[in-house]
């Protein structure tokens, strides 16, 4: 019983500290989805890096022209699969609210097989 | 009750028309100013607003230029060539345009945004639109990489734009809401202080016109102790004109009084106070109801007016004040008449054979204390006697000519024959010689004895 106290103490502890729960992916390992830019070009930029990704849409017009050999252009339309998602990784713009880091891989096309970070708003479910 | 003194209200009204005038002229220009401000605000934002549309039509001719890009790769028609060139030409223009629109609102952060997208515009222009025209098939995948983030970018800079406008028409939109709430709030100052003005003025106004009639009812209170007075007389007719010069005023300085002493005898009075107005009727008053008390002792005309005299000179310490004035007693069962004329010679006897100037028998009163002699005359039936003062004699026509002595002894000779009407008819022709403006006051008192009256009747 005596055991029990610091252990109820601890746990109060740790709810009175925890914050709002941590935002959550709307996509997941394993969805198949299509590539579409909200933008006004639908094409998708698909970066090697998450990082990349995040620094583009940080960066000067300048800056951004550094970083693009390291991104690929796929068609809007080409489908890809999730491999993996940081959720609110990317302010894509002052105005935007933040966005996911999504890792996919590129299931068809001519950039089939090809791995890379989109932006989660350039996703689109497929529908079946 | 405190009442306001003339002099305070004249200032009194000046002052409230004048702040009236005053506060009339502060809201009417306030009024224009704050239109002009509004209309300028309104103008302000309407710039603003032909910038977001002019945006909105840079972005669309932005999109044009890329599709007819993406046009040409396709198909190689040079179609899509003519269209971007127009739209790219389309694009200065809105460009040039949005520049010109903003450029007095000196929105830095907007000028800035659109300094940087005709840069990058004009780059995806080298480096993405015109290699692609030149060589539609070469590279195109790299430079459709490019074009991505030149469109990104641009989106982004448009964005960014559409922001700070949108955020100078709210700015411009408060402003015109919080300016016409505060004049509806300056409205509203101004009508209560116009509702206040009007009400103070109204209170203002009726207190003066209720002073002004109190002062008519005094001032008609006192004409009737001050106006001359007649009664019957037994055997004679008796007539009065009085014509003030004050046009205004029922009273002047002129003054007459037939007053009965006894059953036959009636005391005739006409005198003229120097000065004119309220003041001189003030002591036309003293005269009349003096002379009476006076005539109650002495029946002797010239004892009554030395002993006037001797009191006017105790009561009216002005010594430029002085009274021409003719005392008379009437026997109205003889009509022996029996007179003494201080200094007042406009006094005449008609009889059927003429008019005569009945004599001044001494100097006016209250200048010296000399003697005054008293005078006799025996009337007949017919005769009148025209007691006047100086308002006849010395009336001026328009050439400025005297009617003097004689010219008065002219208009009574042919002047009608009752005692009123002969008054009567004195007044007119005087009025017909000044043309119709007394300078004077003029009192005309005629004592006429009836056509069947003889001695002892």
């Amino acid at each position: 019983m005596r055991s029990a106290v610091p252990a109820m103490l601890a746990l109060l502890l740790a709810v009175a500290l925890a914050g709002p729960a941590s935002a959550q992916c709307k996509l997941h390992r394993g969805d198949v989805v299509v590539l579409y830019s909200s933008a006004e070009d639908p094409d998708v930029l698909v970066w090697d890096s998450r990082f990349r990704l995040r620094d583009y849409y940080a960066a000067s017009f300048d800056e951004a022209r550094q970083l693009l050999p390291h991104a690929l252009l796929a068609r809007s339309g080409t489908r890809a699969e999730i491999e993996s998602c940081i959720p609110d990784f990317v302010q894509p713009g002052l105005l935007n609210p933040l966005a996911d880091a999504v890792g996919i891989v590129i299931i068809a096309g001519p950039h089939r097989d090809q791995r890379g970070w989109v932006l989660g708003t350039d996703l689109r479910r497929r529908r079946h | 009750m405190r009442t306001l003194a003339p002099l305070g209200r004249v200032t009194g009204t000046l002052l409230l028309t004048a702040f009236l005038v005053v506060a009339l002229a502060i809201a009417v220009q306030g009024a224009f100013q704050t239109r002009a401000s509004i209309a300028d605000t309104f103008s302000r934002q309407s710039s603003v607003q032909a910038a977001q549309l002019a945006l909105e039509e840079l972005l669309r001719l932005q999109i044009v230029e890329e599709n007819a890009l993406r046009g040409y790769s396709l198909t190689h028609d040079s179609f899509y060539v003519d269209q971007y060139l127009t739209a790219a030409a389309a694009y200065d223009s809105r460009i040039g345009f949005i520049r010109a629109t903003l450029a007095p609102e000196r929105l830095v952060r907007v000028e800035q945004l659109l300094t940087e997208y005709v840069r990058i515009q004009s780059q995806w222009r080298d480096e993405v639109a015109t290699p692609l025209l030149r060589h539609p098939n070469d590279r195109l995948a790299e430079l459709d990489k490019r074009n991505k983030l030149f469109s990104d970018y641009e989106t982004r800079i448009v964005a960014a734009i559409r922001s700070e406008l949108a955020a100078a028409n709210e700015a411009f939109a408060r402003s015109t809401q919080s300016q016409l709430e505060r004049t509806a709030y300056v409205r509203a100052f101004w009508l209560l202080l116009f509702g206040l003005l009007a009400i103070l003025f109204n209170g203002y106004r009726t207190r003066l016109y209720r002073e002004l009639e109190e002062e008519r009812t005094t001032t008609e209170t006192l004409q009737r102790a001050f106006q001359s007075e007649s009664v019957p007389l037994p055997n004679c007719e008796v007539g009065t004109a009085y014509r003030s010069a004050s046009s205004h005023l029922a009273v002047g300085g002129d003054v007459f009084d037939v007053h009965l002493l006894s059953d036959s005898l009636a005391l005739l009075l006409i005198a003229d106070v120097s000065g004119k107005g309220i003041d001189a009727a003030v002591l036309t008053a003293f005269i009349k109801f003096t002379i009476r008390g006076i005539a109650l002792r002495h029946r002797d005309p010239s004892a009554i007016l030395a002993e006037f005299n001797t009191a006017f000179s105790r009561a009216v310490k002005d010594p430029y004040l002085f009274v021409s004035m003719f005392v008379g007693v009437l026997d109205t069962r003889t009509f022996a008449f029996s007179y003494a004329s201080a200094g007042h010679d406009s006094a005449f006897v008609r009889r059927s054979d003429g008019v005569q100037q009945l004599a001044v028998t001494g100097p006016v009163l209250g200048v010296m204390e000399e003697p005054f002699g008293t005078e006799t005359i025996d009337l007949r039936p017919g005769d009148a006697l025209v007691l006047t003062t100086d308002g006849l004699t010395e009336a001026r026509n328009r050439a400025g000519n005297l009617l003097g002595d004689a010219g008065a002894m002219r208009l009574i000779e042919r002047s009608a024959r009752d005692a009123q009407a002969l008054a009567d008819d004195l007044v007119a022709q005087v009025r017909s010689i000044v043309g119709n403006r007394l300078r004077d006051d003029l009192a005309i008192l005629v004592v006429r004895v009836n056509q069947g009256a003889g001695p002892n009747a």
